[in-house]
């Protein structure tokens, strides 16, 4: 188990390096002279080359990305260009309140998709193709819904209407109230997003335990329907479930960008539509190697948990 | 990506390479129509299935209004009219007006023309790349398609969204660099798909009957490789159609795609969260015009999956025989 979760981890390595080739090309990449699109046509000779020192774009191209290595093994991401903070200590303050987001959205769409798919599935196995129909149909519109027109309906009528959540605001832990009733909308929306996917997947995957072989036989035997359910098929269908979910994982850190600019939190989301508009490329590539590394992470943790919960997948 | 229809199962299993006789038959009476028959089959076989009955009943609407818009007597979409500023819905704007007294029915329509130009260019450019690509990293031996492989590898591990946002931080926003952008967004899991069609279709036994007939690559991969992926790659361009209007939307709502004064579906609801408390109108029409466009494409996606995949055909004919056989029973 460990091993296999170390191994996995080296494997990491190789694709790692692709992504930091690929941050680095990011800035080198935009057409023309970078130093010159950052800083405006109207930039000064001398302000001009301050920038490109200031990016690392002064040095010969194979020096420039040895230099970007060696501040990487350091953990320095350089500074913003506008706050001129340390890129790092500005991810570092907005992480935790991403991570937040995302995790709790992603349980509250587990709870809300898991049993959804496993009604959908135990009224197509008892042939009653129309709660099935009708649930997955739901489930289609919700699928094809923007979060972002999801969040303005949302707060059209929740927080206009109901005057029930709050949508501007200070965003900090002091109170956890106030921040719980901030949060909740984006999270709503969030887990919103993730119900079709997870839902598809539980229902199919409950579909195909509840026609085996030890169904058939607890049900023969007289066991409660529910403890079938719950006890034979669900369980059987986890594996997929968990891979979906992770897939879905790095769907709702996506989604995140967008919910977060819409209710302005300011997660690493709004941070990196921050950068982009402000062209702030220092904070932009550190934010880009920060997500990929949590994708490849996610990744990474999906494939040891599967070998957690079913113990027939060889550690190969 | 993610899963649809009824059944969860990943695309490549859904696409078994059709018998070779119809690879064959197929484009020439796409081609020239020659054979009538075939092609009138084929087009009710199409409306057999009740996906692409629904499919066509939401697009044929919506394409039709997104071309024929210039020519709408909607009046003009750029020109404000401060009179008319939040008017709610009435006769004379069915859908009212935004802050500018635009009308949002018009801005609507316009907009609605640059997403499914997007959407269609973008995934365009990820079929046509995927298929490429793809073909070349099966054929071209190991080495390439180690390198392809691992590469796209580690682009999956990005959602298409988020490298959609980033292909737009270099080359700033507008919609030729977003469709660009969504285009590439998408290419690795078409790279994927096509990859895996292609090395499915290379240890079949009538490839097998083209090599020791000394067919040259070319031509395998002309004459099998290409028609017989073309369909199930049709399948998932559709689905990366409807990906990249939502993309294209939200990316336009962050102001990173089409800019204002051009109207996109995108844009006009992002004007509408500023005025959400006095006019619901503004944002509400163009976010439902998204969701419509974007279900008659997934749709359409599930309608041609089912058609070309020969069980699941057979199961949707079975379940029709036995609901008639039990209506007329009763």
């Amino acid at each position: 188990m460990l091993r296999y979760a170390g191994r996995r981890i080296t494997a990491m390595i190789p694709a790692l390096l692709v992504i930091i080739v690929l941050v680095f090309a990011l800035l080198r990449m935009i057409p023309g002279d970078p130093a010159v699109f950052i800083g405006g046509e109207n930039i000064g000779p001398e302000a001009l080359q301050a920038l490109r020192e200031r990016l690392g774009l002064a040095a010969p191209l194979p020096q420039q990305f040895l230099d970007y290595l060696a501040s990487l093994a350091r953990f320095d991401l350089g500074r913003s260009l506008h706050t001129q903070l340390p890129v790092t200590s500005i991810i570092g303050n907005a992480i935790t309140l991403t991570a937040t987001i995302a995790i709790t959205s992603t349980v509250l769409g587990l709870l809300i998709s898991v049993p959804l798919g496993v009604v959908a599935a135990y009224s197509k196995s008892k042939g009653r193709n129309r709660g099935d129909g009708a649930l997955m149909a739901v489930v289609m519109v919700l699928d094809n819904v923007p979060s972002f027109w999801l969040s303005l309906l949302l707060m059209l009528g929740l927080s206009y209407g109901l005057g029930l959540f709050p949508i501007s605001g200070a965003v900090s832990w002091s109170d956890p109230g106030a921040m719980a009733a901030r949060l909740a909308l984006p999270v709503i929306v969030l887990a919103i997003g993730q119900v079709a996917a997870l839902t598809r997947v539980t229902r199919s995957a409950v579909v195909e335990t509840l026609g085996r072989d030890y169904v058939r036989t607890a049900r023969a035997m007289g066991t409660p329907e529910p403890t079938i359910l719950f006890r034979h098929a669900l369980p059987n269908a986890a594996l997929p479930i968990i891979t979906m979910t992770g897939l879905s994982f790095g769907r709702l850190l996506a989604g995140t960008v967008i919910v977060e600019a819409i209710f302005s939190i300011p997660g690493i989301g709004t941070q990196l539509i921050q950068a982009i508009t402000g062209r702030d490329y220092p904070v932009v590539q550190g934010l880009i190697l920060v997500y990929a590394l949590i994708f490849l992470t996610i990744n990474v943790v999906t494939d040891v948990v599967y070998t957690r919960v079913d113990p027939r997948v060889r550690l190969a | 990506m993610t899963l649809h229809s009824t059944e969860t199962r990943p695309p490549e299993a859904t696409a078994p390479p059709a018998p070779d006789a119809t690879a064959e038959v197929a484009p020439a009476a796409a081609a020239a129509p020659t054979e009538p028959s075939m092609v009138r089959a084929g087009v009710r076989s199409f409306f057999r299935n009740r996906n692409n009955v629904i499919a066509c009943a939401i697009m044929v609407p919506l394409v039709s209004i997104a071309l024929l818009s210039p020519w709408l007597p909607l009046g003009n979409l750029t020109q404000s009219n401060l009179l008319a500023s939040l008017a709610p819905p009435s006769l004379e704007h069915p859908f009212g007006t935004d802050k500018l007294g635009r009308d949002i029915l018009a801005r609507t329509f316009a907009g609605l023309r640059i997403s499914i130009l997007v959407g269609l260019a973008a995934a365009t450019i990820s079929l046509l790349g995927g298929m490429i690509i793809g073909t070349l990293a099966a054929t071209l031996g190991k080495r390439v398609d180690a390198a392809v492989s691992s590469l796209v590898d580690v682009l999956m591990a990005f959602p298409a969204v988020l490298m959609a946002i980033v292909i737009v931080a270099v080359f700033g926003p507008g919609p030729v660099q977003l469709i660009i952008a969504l285009g590439i967004a998408s290419m690795p899991a078409a790279i994927r798909l096509q990859r895996s069609l292609a090395l499915s279709i290379v240890s079949s036994t009538y490839m097998d009957a083209a090599r020791m007939a000394n067919a040259s690559a070319w031509w395998n991969v002309r004459r099998h490789m290409l028609p017989n992926s073309v369909a199930p790659m049709m399948v998932v361009a559709s689905i990366y159609a409807a990906e990249a209007i939502l993309a294209e939307a939200a990316l336009s709502f962050l102001g990173l795609g089409v800019v204002p004064p051009t109207p996109s579906l995108g844009n006009i609801i992002a004007d509408g969260q500023n005025y959400l408390r006095e006019a619901w109108w503004i944002s509400t029409i163009p976010g439902l015009t998204i969701v419509l466009l974007s279900l008659s494409l997934h749709f359409f996606s599930d309608g041609v999956r089912e058609q070309l995949d020969p069980a699941l055909r057979a199961t949707v004919m079975r379940a029709r025989k036995e609901r008639r056989w039990m209506r007329r029973s009763r």
